[in-house]
């Protein structure tokens, strides 16, 4: 075959590659959902039960969706015509208000006809102990109390069903319905509150910004109308925006100034634009062969592999500089580039797809993912620059090796010299980084993976504390073979959580809708009242009510169907109590919260423990618990195939010549690590991936170097590689959402070591060798 | 979820406010209101499915400082206590029911529109009815017509007549009740011994 049309092929073979990659990607895809940003979805499926997924998107959606607006003013009128205005606004931006008084009456008037299957537990004991003797003592009590006169409850002699209703969780304490709102009064203020319900996935792009443009314009709207009003506006879609909004900022000034970076960089050493457009399409490639890789063994790509894997292919970038090193400034011709720099590829290919290959083995579906991605991203990276930077780059420019360009290889040559300097540089790091690692300390929060502007979160905090909501640590599933055995359940649960958590208010959907055997025994509670109509005349003329009303309350009694009030009757009503509800697979399970603080988690799990079918589940902090787990695997897993690397290395090093490779590596995490000690920078998952980064990139210098013989263009791609990698990866440092900025610290000192360190994995030589 | 019982004490609260401040109502003038007051009352009740009125007594007791006393002696005891600090009431078998704030959040509006009033501020009852007042040869008529909203639903029209102090109040339901209540030997702190 001819040159030329050998040069053809493999740029050929490159483009079939991807293309079939991509094509199979776009096959297997989930079109409803090719990027997965739900991060419960890194949960090991082992640990997923159906009910627990619907159970848990549910309260996760419920909490999502929410978006609570607060008018407050200290003139009521003018408090009033500010929460119209924002009313007015919101339904403007598509958000109609979730109507205080909306289903209130339908409730009512559906309590009263069941009103006999509902009693409070007092009033059912009382009744229990003494039938005759309770009831007339109640219809007196009611009668003459002034908030009673009104007979509001008409048909409720003795005022049960209105005790029952006072005893139903309220949404939001102190605020009661008034008209389309609710309002309260304190210090001297008046506030209304508006709740809306975001019709899209809230931590979704458009759900965040529709839900910040709606409290924008309800703002204006109020301070046009009351300029007097304050607002504070809160809800998840909010923080969601604001994350984003200073994800899009910082992304946006930090990769102009590292692409400027990189560009100037590239512009001054090679004197063209070939090696940038190159280089980006080489990790380009690697890019998209990664997500192809994992759409289609997976069917979607997580958010969480995106970021990770993307960073990681920061390893790709340095094969394209060894390259462009290579050919521009190598001592070879130009058709011998890829002969010259394709063995310290090929190894540091081998090593990058060990390194990764073991993370599946820590069973999480997200390093199986990340581990998929990187992989496959490698080779697409290594593929690109054997196959088609030979055809993109045939001549060999001529391009001046100007003096600061040396620089690399005059480093590289000092530090290889026989000096005592070559050890005791080293050792004296390392001993300043031994305090550091016992300042180290994990945090997997993932709270604390973000940053929120103070003002929302004050906004936050004040419009909570108004409303007295405590976010509770988390919430029961009660699962039973169909919903009566589990609203039973979550009876015997709260009079559990009653006695180990006295005074926390206990939320789900027997507190609305007792189980059917308790209104049943409420219902013969009151047939024993009823049972003797002549005792409880004699009792109402004791006590001096006409006994002739005990034929009209008996009267009541007998026109009442006497049944339960059943669960469909009741969510036909009030729609919103179905929120409580979770069904799959044909299990029902109940979704129950306590309003406690999360100190009492213990004494949760431990109420939870003593009912059958019944677990107390803590999202935020499961998802936690994951992240300290992948982060203590990966660890392992990274730990465990650098021993494989270095057993691949002893193959074609010799022992020797591996262990001098591998000190430098592992000299830069120890120090980075020290580092991130002294900072009192926290160890995450991010810092982890970073770290494994760090690793990496270190492994290839030192294969890069070894293979390279100490050539100038094999100093030189080294030294670009690293600028390249710190101007991407280390500007994170600059990042205010801690996450990245952790991630950047280490990735800027882990890199900085590594390439200084480098040049110790090649055997010293004495000034007469030089 | 408490609406309407949260307008049935707001109704009793307003017939005691109106029954302490009747001149506030029409004039705000409160330095000529009373600062404290007593009367004894007899109510009676005509409830709607019930042939027999039901007729009770007892004595009302008003200070801005210690609150309202609502005590029924005949045919039963009873007393119901609502100051700004809270509410209880004593059941004719002479068990105490503390009424909780926490689970009736109407009893926080109630208390806050009492306060208020105690201070001297009553315009809230402003915002849930219009206020008519027509002079009488001795005193005035106060009427009150519920605005709309959940009030309207429990009560039609209330009226007040007082010359100094409450002389009767008759509350017509929306539920076809009517709660009539004449006060007699009413005293202002000034006239008591």
């Amino acid at each position: 075959m001819s040159a030329p049309a050998t040069t053809l092929i493999k740029p050929l073979i490159w483009i079939a590659a991807l293309t079939l990659l991509c094509v199979c990607a776009a096959l297997r895809l989930d079109p409803r959902q090719p990027v997965d940003t739900n991060l419960l979805d890194l949960l090991p499926a082992t640990q997923q039960s159906p009910l627990l997924d619907a159970a848990t998107e549910r309260t996760q959606g419920a909490f999502l969706r929410e978006l609570l607006l607060v008018v407050s003013a200290a003139d009521y009128s003018q408090a009033r015509r500010g929460a119209k205005a924002a009313q007015t606004a919101f339904a403007a931006a598509g958000l109609p208000l979730a109507d205080a008084a909306r289903s209130v009456q339908a409730l009512i008037g559906l309590y009263r006809r069941h009103r006999y299957a509902l009693l409070t537990a007092a009033d059912r004991q009382q009744l229990d102990r003494n039938p005759a003797g309770a009831f007339t003592n109640d219809v007196a009590g009611e009668f003459a109390n002034p908030a009673g006169m009104m007979g509001v409850f008409g048909g409720d002699p003795g005022g049960y069903l209105g005790r029952f209703l006072m005893g139903l969780p309220q949404p939001y304490a102190n605020f009661t319905p008034d008209g389309a709102f609710m309002s309260a009064r304190r210090n001297g203020k008046n506030y209304f509150l508006l709740r809306a319900t975001l019709p899209e996935a809230a931590l979704g792009e458009r759900g965040a910004a529709h839900a910040a443009r709606a409290v924008a314009a309800a703002h204006a709207a109020v301070m046009t109308q009351c300029p007097a009003c304050r607002v504070r506006a809160t809800g998840a879609a909010l923080f969601a925006a604001a994350a984003q909004n200073e994800a899009r900022q910082e992304v946006l000034w930090l990769t102009a100034a590292s692409m400027l970076f990189i560009v100037l960089l590239i512009l001054l050493v090679f004197r063209s634009l070939r090696p940038l457009i190159l280089g980006v399409l080489s990790v380009g490639a690697g890019v998209l062969a990664g997500a192809a890789a994992v759409l289609i063994g997976f069917g979607s790509v997580h958010i969480l592999t995106l970021v990770c894997g993307t960073t990681l292919l920061g390893i790709a970038i340095d094969y394209a500089f060894l390259y462009f090193a290579e050919h521009w400034f190598g001592g070879g011709a130009a058709q011998y580039t890829l002969h010259s720099v394709l063995p310290g590829l090929t190894m540091g290919l081998i090593t990058g797809v060990i390194a990764f290959a073991f993370l599946p083995l820590a069973g999480f579906p997200a390093l199986t993912q990340i581990a998929v991605f990187s992989v496959a991203g490698l080779m697409m990276s290594y593929a690109t620059v054997v196959l088609l930077f030979p055809s993109a780059l045939r001549k060999r420019p001529a391009v001046r090796f100007a003096k600061l360009l040396q620089f690399p290889q005059r480093l590289l040559v000092l530090a290889c010299r026989r000096t005592r300097w070559r050890y005791l540089v080293p050792l004296i790091l390392l001993l300043l980084s031994v305090p550091g690692w016992f300042q180290l300390h994990a945090s997997d929060a993932v709270r604390e993976l973000q940053n929120f502007p103070k003002p929302l979160l004050n906004a936050d905090r004040d419009v909570r504390t108004l409303l007295g909501q405590t976010s509770p640590p988390g919430f029961f599933l009660i699962e039973g073979g169909n919903l009566q055995q589990a609203l039973q359940r979550e009876e015997t649960l709260f009079n559990v959580t009653a006695v180990a958590v006295p005074g926390a208010v206990a939320l789900g959907l027997s507190r609305f809708l007792p189980s059917a055997s308790r209104q049943r025994a409420n219902l013969e509670t009151w047939a024993r009242v009823y049972r003797g109509p002549a005792a409880l005349k004699r009792a109402f003329a004791h006590i001096g009510l006409p006994p002739a009303y005990v034929n009209t309350m008996e009267a009541g009694w007998k026109h009442n169907a006497h049944t339960p009030l059943t669960p469909r009757a009741l969510l036909a009503a009030e729609p919103d109590l179905g929120q409580f509800v979770v069904r799959a697979r044909n299990r029902w399970a109940l979704i129950a919260t306590l309003l406690s603080s999360p100190a009492t988690v213990p004494q949760l799990q431990n109420a939870a423990a003593q009912v059958p079918g019944v677990r107390f589940v803590a999202p935020l902090q499961r998802l936690t618990d994951t992240f300290r787990q992948i982060r203590r695997r990966a660890t392992w897993l990274v730990a465990a195939g650098y021993v494989l690397i270095s057993l691949l290395l002893i193959g074609r090093y010799g022992r020797r010549d591996t262990l001098r490779m591998l000190y430098p590596p592992l000299l830069s995490l120890a120090v980075t690590l020290g580092a991130l000690g002294w900072l009192r920078v926290p160890v995450n998952i991010f810092v982890i991936v970073g770290l494994i980064l760090v690793l990496g990139v270190g492994r290839d210098y030192t294969v890069f170097l070894r293979e390279g013989a100490r050539s100038q263009a094999t100093a030189l791609g080294v030294t670009l590689a690293a600028l390249a990698t710190l101007c991407s990866f280390g500007m994170l440092t600059f990042s205010a959402i801690p996450a990245l900025h952790a991630f950047g610290l280490a990735t800027l000192i882990g890199i900085l070591a590594s390439y200084l360190s480098a040049p110790l994995s090649i055997a010293p030589h004495t000034e007469e060798a030089t | 979820m408490s609406r309407r019982k949260s307008a049935a004490a707001l109704c009793a609260v307003t017939l005691l406010l109106v029954a302490a401040f009747p001149a506030a109502t029409g004039a705000a003038d409160l330095s000529k209101a009373p600062e404290s007051f007593r009367a004894r009352f007899i109510e009676t009740r005509t409830l709607p499915g019930f042939d027999q009125p039901l007729v009770s007594r007892g004595n009302v007791t008003f200070s801005r400082t210690r609150g309202v006393v609502w005590e029924v002696t005949a045919p039963y005891h009873y007393v119901f206590r609502l100051s700004a600090s809270g509410a209880e009431e004593q059941m004719p078998d002479g068990s105490v029911r503390h009424l909780d704030a926490e689970h009736a959040p109407w009893l926080a509006v109630v208390r806050h529109i009492f306060s208020g009033a105690l201070a001297g501020n009553i315009s809230e009852l402003r915002r849930y009815f219009h206020v008519r007042v027509t002079a009488l040869r001795a005193g005035r008529r106060i009427e009150l017509t519920p605005k709309s909203g959940p009030m309207a639903k429990a009560i039609n029209h209330i009226r007040v007549t007082e010359a100094g102090t409450p002389r009767s109040l008759r509350i017509d339901e929306a539920s076809g009740g009517r709660i009539v209540i004449r006060f007699l030997e009413a005293k202002t702190a000034a006239e008591m011994p």
